[in-house]
């Protein structure tokens, strides 16, 4: 079963540029020669995945901890008839990620903030306002941080 | 509060929220922001040198991309295992984000894998493998259920 040449291609394009998107003044025509396809078809092309939410972002992913932040993964339960409660912090400007999750721990965010103590003021005034008990999981050493797809 | 000039931190402002898709992008940004195309460029190359920029690029939705098995693993790892385990993981194709977190006595759990399947049979088998192959037999699988929110921090540059 042979793929469709031009969609192997496109695949090609999008895994290479989930990091290595060419610093240039016609990005898009460096990687046209690089993968055999038209600056416009490129262009087009992301466009119509931006489109559709495929993309997410096109831009830069940020080291917070450059910019002395710090982020510290949360975890909770919150019963199923009270699950709004989820979507109400996942709202808030501090949360970066929220996720429900499987389990009896369903519900998994993360809280970016300035400083060790913001943290636990933002932690203590959720766990009050919500009346959860929430469990703080800061990292002690990343092995890998890469939210980068083969397809 | 961090040693950027104020350049750079308009630059990284719009870098976070997004590179527009058109033929010039960088002229785009630099004609907004009254600099030349040239200067952006450099700019960004410096950001990325001093890795406060970790990647440049596209992010994709990835269940939307066909991969609809996706767990949180927490594995409890003897410590004395943690460097070994923690760096084989890492190298794993399917596994995006591996960190090493703080622990509970009622939850040991210390090396939290993000795993990535296209489904959730395939998931179960992968997670199997991890298991046996580094003798952890105590974990905890979080199953994505629904993503609620995933979004760039509103920085304070």
């Amino acid at each position: 079963m042979s793929e469709n040449p031009k969609k192997e291609k496109f695949k090609k394009l999008l895994n290479y540029i989930q990091d290595n998107f060419p610093l240039h003044p016609r990005p898009f025509q460096v990687l046209s020669k690089k993968f055999k396809l038209s600056e416009k078809e490129i262009i087009d092309y992301l466009k119509q995945l931006k489109e559709k939410n495929i993309i997410r972002h096109f831009g830069a992913t940020i080291n917070s901890h450059k910019l002395k932040y710090t982020t510290c993964l949360c975890a909770t339960s919150i019963p199923e008839n009270k699950i709004d409660i989820a979507y109400k912090i996942a709202e808030l400007p501090e949360i970066t990620h929220a996720y429900l999750r499987e389990h009896k721990l369903n519900f998994w965010f993360t809280i970016i903030s300035k400083s060790e103590e913001d943290l636990l003021n933002i932690i203590q005034s959720l766990e009050k306002t919500y009346s959860l008990k929430i469990k703080a999981f800061p990292a002690t050493k990343k092995f890998k941080v890469k939210a980068v797809f083969e397809l | 509060m961090l040693d950027l000039t104020e350049k750079e931190k308009k630059v990284l402002k719009i870098l976070i929220n997004g590179l527009p898709i058109c033929e010039r992008p960088y002229y785009k940004i630099a004609q907004n922001l009254d600099l030349s195309e040239e200067e952006v460029l450099n700019i960004i190359k410096s950001l990325i040198e001093k890795k406060i920029i970790r990647r440049l690029g596209i992010t994709l939705r990835h269940n939307l991309a066909g991969i609809e098995g996706n767990a949180m693993v927490a594995w409890k790892v003897p410590e004395e295992k943690v460097e070994e385990v923690g760096n084989a993981l890492a190298s794993l194709p399917f596994v995006s984000h591996c960190y090493l977190r703080k622990t509970y006595e009622d939850w040991p759990y210390n090396l939290y894998t993000m795993l990535h399947a296209k489904n959730k049979e395939e998931l179960f088998k992968l997670i199997q493998n991890i298991s046996e192959k580094f003798k952890l037999f105590e974990y905890e699988v979080l199953f994505t259920k629904k993503e609620i929110v995933r979004k760039h921090a509103q920085y304070l540059l």
